[in-house]
């Protein structure tokens, strides 16, 4: 890679500048006495291309990270958080203190509350107690550390989702993976270093803006991956155009912007050269990384994937009505995820739309929808976790699952309030809800936090999402408080501007 | 580079090794808003500045008296006396509980940095405030003189004027941002006299592409876009407002002008339509349609970026810290902030659904259509309203159906008036009730009757909309109940009405109910209240009168919210009640009923495409809001009332009365402001430069970037200002110095000196912007479409990339012209923006961007190799190139020239002929594939041989990839 960059002149002075005069490694300390120490500074700045790999500043627990995100939000009484408290009040009116001065996003009134719906036990030598929902991830239940008392404080979709995954519930910020890109450079020389892969038939209620770069340069936003049409916009050559001719203009191209270079002296123009051949060389190396075809068959058993499947769902005007158990979508997405670390991705983030079980209308109820999103799920992020395993990247990858809120203890009572088959619903819960942790640095079998005996608030161990944040960049060896980019006036952080993010080095290992 | 910032880093610690404890400026004084406020800002006031809530040991460094206030013998800061200046004993310190700033900060001061602090004290501690705080006082001296100057100290001179064509490529792109035609570079080049190319800069100034390419600088920083934004970012009609950006540039309305109009046109007196559109710059805001949204939340979200909006695009500032405490760098606190905040609290927008308050945006030939296409539903409901008459009350022969009734009297119980019309309807007046009930004494002739018929007709109400009812707001009635008496001398009979049956009823209120002696039911028509309605009645027994007779008819109308009959007319009918028939059973009417249908529906449509654009409109004074303070920024935790007010310390504040929008707009361009000017001339500098004078051109603070060439700066600032705010003007300064016109061509030397070109030391050398790069395919392919104005259009996008939730809406690539046009016309949905513009460093609108920083990426590669806009334009120019001769040479250097515009070196074009002729010879050889590349391209071989034009193809292509054409030089 270094030979063909020594241009990127705007980005690379861009980035430089931060990095030199205003990041965490700028001038003022680190790096200045890292120089002093007789450290080279070069492995650490991003020198000669915004994406090479950089040594991170701390000792690093985990490479790369496969983040699952399950948008609309999964209830937790459902799938890890057991509580029998509720299945005494069933149906009964909710308690005041549930309800006092609080905003609901759809609840009105005095809502019922509502048992949950399936059997859990527990799994495992550390018996993490799970849902029936869960058969297979139960098998890899020592893996996981599930936290039960994860808090936010935004209880819409897109703000949630944006504040889980930019530290900001508004427009504008960079997406984790960017900052992660941002601050590691990527591990290939070929592939993007963040990529985005989506399921579930639509995109996730934030949108793009969910792994934008933010006010990092545009370098490091993610690049969705799709199964269906070219995995990367624009990626295939147009009909009639095959590799020898490509190959042909390339050069042709190469050598007029070779002798262009010699009149202007524009080390940029080096830099557009290595970026068309870098390009060509995507072409070839995307599509056989996300060609899932070649895996063995037991491989795509183990995640239960398909090559080559469409679902009717991903081009539905609501998918939701056409969700069936064995829609492997999903799947192909987790088994895709593995291929592109193992190529040296250095941030995969997976989106599952369909979580938001309402139970206000068809194909988004807790009894009926959440097996079924389960059923496409849960297998293959057992598989994804026991094939990282055997071939020994989970130790270096860093797995997050979760959805950007919880669901209330309380039955959605806007449309129906009686139980109806097909339409029993929770509403949106931000105070309490589970998420789980796998991988580099995060000791398994652990369960983490404690709520009270309706699953509404933390009793003991309280997880903000700026924890997670923290934990995250941690794990990877960028210190979540001294990690920042210089923007508006500000030292703009994943975990925001104050400092009650904390790494939670109890789930470390 | 890595080179040049190790050599940046060795001397630095050359400075250390070899200097230790001599100022390292010591040849001239130290300058204390250069040298010393940059220390203090990044090291001392997070915790010593103007944020009162992290405000340490009660000590401020960001105001002189404070810092110099002696405390037992010693000061922070103490003129001339080092020793006795505690901030230098902290700095130095090595105790870690006395070490300033804090280990815990993870901030340090550098020994260089000490001593720069130590000199400035040994020279008395002159105070001053932060450069951009500073008033702009024009430099003597030229543009040129000042650059000349810069580039002196560094031992560099102006390069030499880049070649004709080069600048008048250069120019066309930055004024215009379409490239010229080679004639017309041929044309200067001629005779490129200085006043050939005022001319010339003139002549594009004037341009109408002038506006469109500036505009969309402009809509960066206006966060326009397309759709609201947020989950379901659902679509918003404010391309008018982007037509008046278009037009006010193209008019060179002056920044002050600019400024009031947008953010208060619609405070001015008597506002012109287009200074309202204006306005919808701060309706650009996101709206969140989500479901279970807080309205206010998203509303004050808006206000809030109104004011961070405002302060960063006009002066360079951050407000978004101060929302939730004071501004730790900047004199911004807290309390500034929502007393500014309560300026723009007053508006009536609310995160609603309808984005309202919306206005009406009609042009003259839409007005004429609409009311064309109005009266003709006008006339043909009344044309049908007579057929319908006409066809229930005569059958064939002439057989009379029904005959008006003749009333005697008729009264209403409450004080509304009843007069009897020529056509024999009752037409109803004066004051209207909640509720009614009119009885009417009519007589009839001898006689067998056997049905009676209830018309109600639609009636005028003053503001020229008509209704059956009484109540404008909802012309609905309700008859509740209906009855019928013989008077039959003392004797009152009621007779008894039976098979009600109505041409329409409203769900809930059947005509049934109108008979059924239960006033809490009846009949009623929403939502065809503005229509014509029958309800027949037969009579349970034939009423047989021999002699005259008379009735009376009761109709109560018990509903309430004035739901009474605006106009109506009773009949009865002698002929047997099974051949009585409704209007919409009468085949005489049918014809006209459809034409009536497809009418409405045209009206309908047209309405919908005419635009309603949001605006900004002041709540009436009984309904402002209260400003509080929202604690920590958090709107649902609200502390003390705020009075509006401007910010302090940047040019004066209006006396007297609480400032509104206007004072705002006002304050921004007075010429006491130092930011704005500075601000401005940045913005426009960095576009013809590639880079700001000040780099962080979102950031005058004092974290900011230092300017690279401070008189130069307000050299602009004060022109800009002082020459009326005039952007041509400015633009045409900087365009004819000969700073501007250098040649771009850089030496190893010039690299060395001044690597990213801040002097500068030549001319701007950069990528173009996203929506240039594609207009230029365009132009030079000639598919460029010159439309201006209108709807936003949808050029090829891969498909399947809207995928929104709960978000219907697909996009259809555009056919025709709408396929090309400019780039500013591309619709823009935040949430899925144009994947080309964005991979070109394009923002989505969300916010506001006030610059784009460029990135060079191998997906860039894959859009002018692949997108089928670039196929397009490739096969296009191929066209261009094999009807411009015969020979291959000539045909490239043809292409080339149209892309590069400057003439060709010999043999330059030389690996495109090869490329070309192998090409074809391999096309030669599967001519299925040459045909489906030219498809593929929307190609058309016109005649000619496949594998040839598909050659040209693929050159075309390579021509539009060159680093050169992608590049403004």
């Amino acid at each position: 890679m270094e030979f063909l960059n020594p241009g990127l002149q705007q980005i690379r002075h861009e980035t430089r500048r931060h990095f030199l005069q205003s990041s965490g490694l700028g001038l003022g300390a680190m790096a200045f006495q890292s120089l002093l120490a007789g450290e080279g500074l070069a492995d650490r700045l991003p020198a000669a291309n915004p994406l090479t790999p950089r040594q991170p500043m701390l000792a690093p627990r985990a490479k790369r990270v496969i983040y699952l995100h399950m948008a609309g939000s999964p209830s937790q009484l459902e799938l890890f958080d057991d509580k029998p408290e509720l299945k005494k009040l069933h149906l009964q009116d909710a308690p005041a203190s549930f309800l006092e001065g609080k905003r609901f996003a759809f609840i009105r009134g005095v809502p019922k509350i509502l048992a949950g719906q399936f059997a859990f036990g527990r799994q495992g030598e550390s018996g993490q107690v799970m849902s029936e929902l869960l058969p297979n991830l139960a098998k890899v239940a020592d893996q996981l550390c599930v936290i039960r008392t994860v808090h936010t404080d935004q209880f819409n979709h897109a703000p949630s989702q944006l504040f889980t995954h930019t530290g900001s519930p508004r427009l504008g910020g960079p997406s984790i993976g960017s900052w992660v890109t941002y601050g590691l450079g990527s591990l290939n020389q070929d592939l993007p270093g963040f990529v985005v892969l989506l399921s579930g038939g639509k995109t996730p209620d934030a949108g793009k803006s969910l792994w934008g770069s933010g006010f990092l340069p545009s370098v490091y936003q993610g690049v969705q991956c799709r199964t269906n049409g070219d995995p990367v916009l624009y990626l295939g050559d147009p009909a009639g155009m095959d590799r020898g001719l490509r190959r042909r203009m390339l050069d042709a191209l190469a050598e007029m912007n070779q002798a262009e270079y010699q009149r202007s002296g524009d080390a940029e123009t080096i830099t557009r050269i290595a970026q068309y051949e870098l390009a060509c060389r995507m072409q070839v190396s995307v599509p056989e990384v996300m060609d899932i075809s070649k895996e063995p068959q037991h491989i795509l058993d183990l995640y239960g994937a398909k090559p080559g499947f469409v679902s009717p769902a991903e081009s539905a005007d609501d998918p939701r009505s056409l969700y069936k158990g064995d829609d492997p979508t999903f799947a192909n997405n987790c088994l895709l995820a593995r291929r592109l670390i193992e190529n040296g991705v250095r941030f995969v983030q997976l989106y599952d739309w369909g979580w938001d079980h309402h139970g206000s209308s068809l194909g988004e109820s807790i009894d009926e929808t959440l097996p079924i999103k389960c059923q496409q799920t849960e297998r293959s992020i057992a598989g994804l976790l026991i094939d990282l395993q055997q071939r020994g990247l989970l130790e270096e990858t860093l797995i997050v699952w979760g959805g950007e809120f919880g669901r209330t203890p309380m039955m959605q009572n806007n449309v129906r309030s009686e139980l109806k088959k097909g339409y029993i619903g929770r509403d949106h819960h931000p105070y309490a809800f589970t998420m789980w942790l796998a991988g580099g640095g995060i000791k398994g079998g652990l369960s983490y936090g404690q709520t009270d005996e309706f699953g509404y608030y933390p009793v003991e161990n309280p997880v903000g999402i700026r924890d997670l944040q923290a934990t995250i960049l941690h794990v990877l060896g960028l210190d979540p408080h001294a990690f920042h980019y210089t923007y508006q006036g500000l030292d703009q952080r994943l975990i925001g501007p104050t400092d009650e993010g904390r790494v939670l080095t109890e789930i470390l290992a | 580079m890595r080179n040049l910032a190790f050599r940046f880093l060795m001397t630095n610690l050359l400075l250390l090794v070899t200097l230790p404890g001599t100022p390292p400026l010591a040849a001239e004084p130290v300058r204390f808003a250069r040298d010393v406020l940059p220390i203090l800002s990044a090291n001392c006031y997070a915790c010593h500045g103007p944020d009162e809530h992290e405000r340490q040991a009660e000590m401020r460094l960001d105001l002189e008296a404070a810092a110099k206030q002696p405390r037992d013998n010693a000061a922070p800061i103490w003129p001339s006396q080092p020793d006795q200046s505690l901030i230098l004993e902290r700095m130095t310190s090595t105790d870690p509980e006395r070490m300033m700033p804090p280990p815990k900060s993870r901030k340090q001061v550098t020994p260089t940095q000490v001593e720069t602090i130590r000199q400035w004290i040994v020279e008395g501690a002159p105070w001053g405030r932060h450069w951009s705080f500073e008033p702009v006082v024009k430099p003597a001296g030229s543009l040129d003189q000042l650059v000349t100057a810069a580039l002196q100290q560094r031992g560099l001179a102006m390069r030499p004027q880049a070649t004709p064509q080069a600048r008048v490529r250069r120019l066309s792109l930055d004024l215009i941002g379409l490239p010229p035609t080679p004639e017309q570079a041929d044309a200067f080049a001629k005779a490129p006299t200085r006043a050939a190319y005022e001319e010339l800069v003139w002549e594009l100034l004037n341009s109408p592409r002038f506006g469109e390419h500036w505009a969309r600088m402009w809509l960066d920083l206006a966060r326009y876009a397309d759709t609201k934004g947020y989950e379901k970012d659902l679509g918003r009609t404010v391309w008018p407002y982007r037509d008046w950006v278009v037009a006010a540039l193209n008019d060179d309305m002056p920044l002050d002008q600019w400024t009031l109009e947008q953010l208060a046109g619609d405070l001015l007196p008597n506002p012109t339509e287009a200074q309202r559109i204006a306005t919808a710059f701060h309706r650009n805001t996101m709206c969140n349609d989500e479901g279970g949204t807080d309205d206010e939340e998203f509303r004050v979200a808006a206000v809030k970026d109104r004011i961070d909006t405002t302060i960063q695009v006009w002066m360079g500032l951050t407000m978004g810290c101060a929302k939730c405490h004071s501004h730790k760098y900047d004199p911004i606190s807290n309390d500034d902030y929502y007393r500014f905040y309560a300026i723009f609290n007053q508006t009536e927008d609310a995160d609603r659904y309808d984005d309202a308050p919306r206005m009406e945006v009609i042009t003259p030939t839409q007005r004429t259509e609409r009311e064309r296409l109005q009266q003709r539903v006008t006339q043909l409901e009344s044309e049908l309203m007579q057929a319908e008459v006409a066809a229930e009350n005569r059958g064939e022969g002439d057989v009379v159906f029904w005959s008006p009734v003749r009333v005697s009297q008729a009264v209403s119980r409450g004080e509304a008036t009843l007069e009897a019309q020529p056509d024999q309807s009752i037409a109803v007046s004066g004051k209207s009730a909640v509720d009614d009930v009119y009885t009417l004494t009519v007589t009839l002739a001898a006689g067998r009757y056997t049905a009676l018929r209830l018309e109600a007709l639609p009636a005028k109400f003053p503001d020229g909309q008509s209704g059956v009812g009484r109540n404008p707001a909802d012309p609905n009635f309700v008859v509740s109940e209906l009855s019928v008496e013989w008077l039959d001398g003392p004797r009152t009979e009621r007779l008894k009405l039976e098979h009600p049956r109505a041409d329409f009823s409203q769900g809930g209120w059947p005509v049934a109910a109108a008979i059924d002696g239960d006033t809490k039911t009846g009949w009623a028509v929403s939502p065809r209240s503005r229509e014509r309605h029958v309800a027949l009645f037969d009579l349970a027994q034939p009423l047989t009168l021999t002699a005259e007779g008379t009735l009376r008819l009761t109709l109560t109308q018990a509903y309430g919210n004035r739901l009474t009959l605006a106009r109506f007319r009773l009949s009865t009918s002698t002929i047997d009640p099974a051949q009585l028939t409704l209007p919409q059973d009468s085949p005489a009417c049918r014809p006209l009923r459809e034409q009536l249908t497809a009418a409405k529906t045209a009206l309908k449509d047209f309405v919908a495409e005419v635009a309603q654009i949001p605006i900004l409109r002041q709540l009436p004074a009984d309904q402002q809001r209260v400003t509080r303070i929202h604690k920590r920024g958090n709107f649902l935790d609200q502390g003390e009332p705020v009075s509006p007010a401007l910010l302090d310390g940047f040019g004066p504040r209006p006396e007297g009365a609480a400032p509104g929008r206007i004072e705002v707009a006002r304050w921004l361009v007075n010429r006491d402001n130092p930011l704005t000017p500075r601000v401005w001339a940045n913005r426009i500098w960095g576009r013809l430069f590639g880079i700001g004078i000040v780099e962080t051109e979102e950031d005058f603070g004092q974290l900011g970037a230092p300017p690279s060439n401070p008189a130069l700066l307000d050299w602009l600032a004060a022109e800009y200002r002082d020459g009326g705010w005039s952007l041509k003007q400015l633009l045409k300064t900087i365009v004819l110095s000969e700073t501007y016109q250098q040649a771009s061509e850089t030496t190893a030397a010039l690299q060395e000196l001044d690597p990213r070109n801040m002097i500068p030391s030549r001319g701007g050398r950069f990528r173009l912007s996203a929506e240039a790069v594609r207009d230029q395919a365009l132009a030079v392919s000639g598919l460029l479409s010159d439309k201006m104005g209108g709807p936003a259009v949808m050029p090829p996008q891969p498909g399947g990339l809207w995928r929104s939730t709960y978000n219907g809406k697909t996009w259809v690539d555009a056919e025709g012209e709408d396929r090309f046009r400019r780039s500013l016309y591309t619709y823009l949905k935040r949430t899925t923006p144009y994947p080309s513009f964005t991979t070109f460093d394009a923002g989505s609108g969300e916010v506001c961007q006030i610059r784009r920083i460029r990135t060079n990426t191998p997906l860039q590669a894959l859009i002018t190799l692949n997108d089928p806009v670039y196929l397009e334009a490739a096969a296009a120019l191929a066209r261009r190139m094999v009807t411009s001769g015969e020979q291959a040479e000539s045909r490239v250097a043809y292409g080339l020239r149209l892309a590069l515009i400057r003439p060709l070196q010999p043999g330059e074009a030389a690996p495109l002929v090869r490329l070309q002729r192998d090409v074809q010879r391999q096309l030669a050889m599967s001519p299925e594939q040459a045909a489906a590349l030219i498809k593929s391209a929307r190609g058309e071989a016109g005649g000619r041989d496949p594998a040839e034009f598909a050659s040209w193809v693929v050159t075309a292509n390579a021509i539009l990839n060159l680093d050169e054409f992608l590049t403004r030089n």
